[in-house]
């Protein structure tokens, strides 16, 4: 991995975007370092789209500001440089083949590795001479990721790339990105809804709900930090040893399951009552997603 | 982003290219038909004869039956006039709408605006490339629709009259270029195609519409003439004027008639057929004939500005798009 | 080489998997000390995983002996598990598999088969092999 461990490759702070009157973005301050793959995580219309067109600059802020290693997106061609986007759908000039849109890639890029798309694309067998708009989801998608990566990005942004995949293609689809990242060591910001995509690929988590962010963190340590705890019932969550914050709770006659944040890393409860399991990045996930739905039911109600 | 201009664009500029052909092709002969039976009727010499004075004395119309013969022979193909003042919109249609609703509509911005050069430059690019592309077209078009019209012009409508003014010269460049940058904007305001066509074609015709029967008239405050019904005198047919209104004039200034009246000298019962009393005079308000390019001008400065202030709106909304 | 599986519901950690698969290999003799372990990239392509997780695996290979990182050509293996078990490996597992003939003869299903075995694992050898529990 090439990138300094330091760096940041994109930082936010009070972030805001607005349509209309309805944020779609707002408060949103994160710190992606460098080096990482990181997921973005959150339902349909929770803000993804927004915070990756924002750091693309495609958008301009409302609100904040946004800074891709230090310097605002919207800035000149030489930040646009160094971004590598792969926006929501794929989308290419269907009547262009692949060897034109690399042409094209070519003439409007300062830096452009175009053998590194051809070779990508020929030894994935795609057929480079035939217009994009024939091929299949997958192989446009995999052009699309090729054009991407022949900038050379240092920041590569992928909007639900593999959304509309079928599984193979998805797998194949995230294996090309794997490889690409192997190689450059490039710093990756993908968003998905599909959990299962994300859980073996990224090491960084950020998690947007309703146009906030609600969780951002290492992978691991996140998963560190959370333990689902099972135990006699009670009203006071809170109360329970160990327990830092309660993330979700649900209860039973009897028994008390949490979905909790941990006063230390890893610990136990030293409640002999309570019993802690480790957490996945989907338990994580569904729960913080949970608990946000919750709290807005509680809000209107 | 000449060479992605080019790949993008090149099927319609092909298209426009053998449209203006297969057109060029059928215009030609006729033309030169019809300049032929010009010259070789004798109607040109005629009317050049006639000059270019307002007011003929002491002769009849001289040309009349010549004139008549010519119409007669060539009227039909002057509803081709209609074709040429859409043929600038066409342009918008085709290139301007599309130009930036294309790529929303498919999402490709957010492929070519995430490349190494800014939207800005994009955009001033796309339009200058195809402004530069359509130029030349409109320029030999305009060029050709003048000379193909001139005979036409030349026999009695006048080249400011409706229709003529609007084919010829140099105004069907600026239409063009305006069309294209209305096209344009359009497509950064709706964003998809089909509407951007139909606010471009809705939009070039109010334009060209209101500007031509509201301020065209406005130019240059209009001439008046009067003359007396009993002076032996004509209207030259050749003399090209633009005749916003016309008629008898009696002694008290009243409009009579919206006829014009042509009587022997000491002629009462003449004028009493003209239902006219003596002492009435014939009138008209026009714009003479050689004000032909200075309303020329004047109208092409209105469109060029027009085309500025579009594209300035346009490359700003651009900005806009995400 | 060794080709690294997935199982996508298990709850080892991915890196972990991967760990244990080349142990496994290496008690079993299928990889040997002078093979080369697949190249990250390769691995990271064909399991669509994160390449960080892959280098994890290896450092933990490496930090246990296993495995030697030699830069610009990849990851070797060093060591082996086989132990002086390795030749007598073969006439072990014809006997397992004629025992399992037998079974299956008696009417015995596969679970049925991996439940007596692994009944009789823990009882005859009283606590499981440490490298199969985290």
């Amino acid at each position: 991995m090439t990138e300094d461990a330091h760096e940041t490759a994109l930082e936010t702070d009070a972030l805001g975007k607005r349509y209309g009157r309805a944020w779609a973005l707002r408060g949103c301050a994160l710190r992606l370092p460098a080096g990482r793959i990181a997921a973005l995580v959150g339902p349909n219309g929770a803000g993804k789209s927004t915070l990756l067109h924002l750091a693309v600059g495609l958008l301009r802020p409302d609100a904040g500001q946004v800074r891709v290693f230090g310097r605002d997106p919207r800035g000149d061609s030489e930040t646009l440089a160094d971004i590598g986007f792969v926006a929501q759908d794929t989308p290419l000039y269907r009547d262009f083949t692949a060897d034109e849109l690399i042409t094209m890639g070519a003439r409007l890029n300062r830096r452009w590795d175009a053998d590194l798309a051809r070779d990508r694309l020929t030894g994935i067998g795609i057929p480079t001479r035939k217009p994009v708009g024939g091929l299949s989801g997958g192989q446009r998608a995999q052009v699309a990721l090729a054009l991407a990566l022949a900038k050379r990005p240092r920041l590569l942004l992928l909007d639900e790339p593999a959304a509309a995949l079928d599984p193979l293609a998805r797998h194949e689809f995230m294996g090309a990105l794997m490889s690409a990242v192997a190689e450059s060591g490039t710093t990756v910001l993908l968003s998905s809804h599909l959990l299962a995509d994300l859980e073996r690929v990224c090491d960084y988590l950020i998690l947007l709900q309703t146009a906030h962010v609600q969780l951002a963190g290492d992978v691991d340590e996140l998963l560190a930090q959370h333990r689902t705890l099972t135990g006699p019932r009670t009203d006071r969550p809170e109360a329970v040893p160990g327990v830092r914050s309660v993330i979700r709770a649900s209860h039973t006659d009897r028994q008390t399951t949490l979905l909790a944040r941990t006063t230390t890393t890893g610990t136990v409860p030293t409640d002999p009552a309570w019993s802690a399991h480790e957490v996945s990045l989907e338990d994580l996930v569904l729960a913080y997603l949970g608990a946000a739905d919750t709290h807005r039911t509680e809000v209107t109600a | 982003m000449i060479w992605l201009t080019w790949r993008q664009h090149r099927k319609q500029l092909v298209y426009l290219a053998l449209g203006l052909a297969a057109l060029a092709a059928l215009m030609v002969p006729t033309g030169l038909s019809m300049h032929d039976t010009f010259q070789d009727s004798g109607l040109a010499d005629c009317l050049d004869a006639l000059g270019t004075d307002v007011l003929l004395s002491g002769q009849v119309d001289t040309c009349d039956a010549l004139r008549r013969q010519f119409t007669d022979e060539f009227n039909s193909l002057t509803m081709v006039a209609i074709l040429f003042m859409v043929l600038p919109l066409l342009v918008g249609l085709f290139f301007g709408a599309p130009l930036v609703a294309r790529e929303v509509e498919h999402g490709t911005h957010r492929l070519v605006w995430t490349q190494g050069i800014t939207r800005r430059r994009w955009a001033l690019t796309k339009l200058g490339l195809l402004g530069g592309l359509t130029l030349p077209l409109a320029v030999v078009y305009a060029l050709g629709v003048t000379w193909w019209f001139a005979p036409v012009a030349a026999n009695g409508t006048g080249r400011l009259a409706y229709g003529f003014f609007d084919v010829q010269g140099i105004v069907p460049v600026a239409y063009t270029l305006f069309a294209l940058a209305l096209g344009t904007f359009a497509g950064t305001a709706t964003r998809r195609v089909l509407p951007a066509m139909a606010v471009t074609l809705g939009g070039f015709a109010a334009v060209r519409l209101g500007i031509e029967t509201l301020l065209r008239p406005h130019y240059m405050p209009p001439e008046e003439l009067s003359y007396s019904t009993t002076g032996g005198q004509w209207l030259n047919p050749a003399a090209d004027s633009w005749i916003y209104e016309s008629g008898v004039r009696n002694a008290d200034g009243e409009l009579v008639s919206s006829g014009l009246i042509g009587c022997p000298p000491h002629d009462p019962l003449c004028l009493d057929r003209g239902g006219v009393e003596p002492g009435s005079s014939n009138w008209q308000l026009y714009q003479p004939g050689d004000r032909f390019w200075t309303f020329q001008f004047i109208e092409t400065g209105i469109f060029l500005g027009l085309t500025a202030l579009l594209c300035y709106l346009a490359v700003r909304r651009i900005r806009q798009i995400a | 080489m060794i080709e690294f599986v997935l199982d996508g519901r298990s709850k080892v950690a991915t890196y972990m998997q991967l760990v244990l698969q080349v142990k496994q290999a290496l008690r079993v003799g299928i990889a040997q000390p002078g093979d080369q372990l697949p190249k990250v990239r390769e691995v990271a392509r064909t399991l669509a995983i994160n390449p960080n997780t892959v280098l994890k695996a290896y450092r933990q290979l490496e930090l246990e002996g296993l495995a030697e990182g030699r830069p610009g050509v990849g990851t070797f293996l060093v060591a082996t598990l086989a132990g002086d078990s390795l030749p007598q490996q073969a006439e072990l597992r014809e006997e397992l598999v004629a025992w399992l003939r037998r079974a299956q003869a008696a009417g015995l299903a596969r679970e049925d088969v991996a439940a007596l075995i692994d009944t009789t694992l823990r009882a005859t050898l009283d606590r499981p092999v440490p490298d199969d529990a985290h």
